[in-house]
């Protein structure tokens, strides 16, 4: 069992960045309640990477149109920047429901341009994604655009945190809360336009969602939370590995589980401490 | 008294709506001002226009250089979901002094504990935001925008739902605060009855009128009466002032006193 897994030890490194950075953000994605802008901005990074396949099999792609990271990038921090200046949040319509709209229609155009491009994959590949075939290359370029976008939650902690918990206190005090929140959801974009090449919006979606939920049920304070989220993800991506490999079952799903799993478990903690 | 705050003919809106005009008035050093009116009415937007967050549309909104307000929000704006201990709460009251990327030290926890035990709280340090009682958690936002030493307490709705004792504890601390430290307070309510009893100027918004004077000068049945176009009977109970809309008899209509 343990040579399978070495085996793809190198999608595991790879795995593992995404779990870290995707968890650490996903405490706020949790807290503030954007549990669906994640997925939305999972399912554009999916759109972008089907419009460069699209472009790149038609002959048409110039420059970096065919190239699907950067039509990922392009798409997905656009999305980000919407969300993150409060697009669709003014008008008539809940700003939920124009997140759904950006979901749906995001998924339902990237699964198009896939089925007319000539150079595509099967469309679950975007669902599910393909860790396993995550390189040593791919895990260098997850942790350049990982570790600074860590840093920068690292450095601004403490500013991040008072715009996402009370933001009129924060605009008297003279905080740019528009600025903060939109380096916000652009550092979610990056990470998630990078992590949805190989993890697919299932898993990117898990990573921000349930480590987080695992952290705030077992911890009682912010550094608490953000610990037991990234080792609720590394500890669900490992075993998710263990089982999968060897068993020849499709690894994303196997992580989502597990992720489950931990989290009923913190549930069933937090219950037995009252 | 010099004036921390002065509108001068200010109009207040939203792009083209306009909610309030004609507002000519200041909030000097050492002022105990209530800011009431039913909700809708554009509290808000005045509250919004002092402390710098709404640009007039016209007029002017002069500020004394230095200024610095102590916000408490109301209770519902913040979110419990943080799983904050309530000297993390303090704490922010302070981020902006400490600084962009640099963390709080033991000066500003400090401070942080003394905020908490002017407020009469300090063995609630390290409890969880969540787990408190409506009234401590509202002494703990009190003590959050009192670490930040501010001029001016701006306080939005402090007793919104609200028993009546946590409210008269809030009320008695408010203003206990205001005559101990001769802080400038401008309190927003929704509630008449409750804040008269306690400022020293009313600022009453209703139905886009806007007046302010003395409690004195507010506190009367044919002022009342006007704002609030029904009839208003205004009574003295051991010298606390209560506020009464007259019951309609048969035949009578709102409006008519």
């Amino acid at each position: 069992m343990f040579d399978a897994v070495m085996l793809f030890r190198e999608a595991l490194y790879g795995a593992l960045v995404i779990a870290v950075a995707c968890s650490v953000l996903g405490v706020y994605v949790v807290l503030r309640r954007i549990v669906f802008v994640g997925a939305a901005l999972a399912q554009l990074s999916s759109a972008g990477i089907a419009l460069a396949m699209f472009l790149s099999g038609a002959g048409v792609a110039a420059g970096l149109t065919g190239h699907p990271v950067a039509m990922a990038l392009v798409v997905t921090l656009a999305g980000a920047l919407f969300f993150g200046m409060e697009g669709g949040s003014r008008g008539p319509v809940p700003p939920d429901a124009t997140i759904g709209v950006a979901y749906a229609v995001a998924a339902a155009v990237g699964i198009l341009l896939i089925a007319k491009a000539r150079t595509g994959e099967a469309h679950d590949i975007f669902l599910q994604g393909n860790i396993l075939s995550i390189t040593l290359k791919d895990t260098l370029v997850l942790l350049a655009v990982s570790v600074p976008v860590l840093l920068v939650h690292l450095l601004f902690y403490k500013e991040f945190l008072f715009v996402s918990f009370d933001r009129e206190t924060a605009r008297t005090l003279g905080y740019r809360v528009g600025g903060w929140n939109l380096l916000l959801y652009l550092t979610l974009g990056l990470v998630i336009a990078f992590a949805m090449q190989f993890a697919g919006v299932m898993l990117v979606f898990n990573f921000l969602v349930l480590p987080a939920v695992t952290g705030l049920l077992l911890a009682r304070g912010m550094a608490g939370v953000f610990f037991w989220s990234v080792t609720s993800a590394v500890v669900a991506a490992v075993i998710g590995f263990v089982l999968s490999v060897p068993f020849d079952l499709p690894t994303g799903p196997a992580i989502i589980v597990v992720s489950g799993v931990l989290a009923l478990l913190a549930w069933g903690v937090r219950r037995l401490r009252g | 008294m010099s004036g921390l705050v002065t509108f001068s003919g200010v109009t207040l809106g939203y792009g083209r709506r306009t909610v309030l005009s004609g507002l000519t008035f200041a909030v000097s050093e050492g002022d105990f001002l209530g800011l009431v009116g039913p909700n809708g009415a554009g509290k808000t937007t005045v509250l919004r226009a002092i402390l710098g967050s709404l640009a007039p549309l016209e007029g002017t909104v002069a500020r004394a250089p230095g200024l610095r307000f102590g916000y408490v929000p109301q209770r519902d704006q913040v979110d419990y979901n943080f799983p904050l201990k309530v000297l993390d709460v303090v704490l922010m009251g302070r981020y902006d002094r400490i600084g962009l990327a640099r963390r709080p030290g033991k000066d500003d926890r400090d401070r942080a504990m003394a905020a908490l035990e002017h407020v009469g709280i300090p063995e609630l340090a390290g409890r969880q935001l969540k787990d408190l009682s409506g009234g401590q958690k509202q002494r703990t936002l009190i003590a959050r925008a009192l670490v930040g030493e501010p001029n001016v307490l701006v306080l939005d709705e402090p007793t919104n739902g609200m028993d009546l004792v946590s409210t008269t504890q809030i009320l008695g601390l408010v203003r206990e605060l205001h005559e101990r430290d001769r802080l400038t307070v401008i309190m927003v309510s929704h509630a008449l009855n409750e804040v008269a009893n306690y400022v020293e100027r009313i600022a009453l918004v209703v139905g886009g009128g806007f007046r302010i004077g003395s409690v004195d000068e507010i506190m009367t049945e044919t002022v009342l009466s006007e704002m609030y176009g029904i009839p208003v009977e205004v009574d003295s109970f051991n010298g606390h002032r209560i506020v009464l809309a007259r019951r309609f008899g048969a035949g009578e209509e709102a409006g008519r006193v």
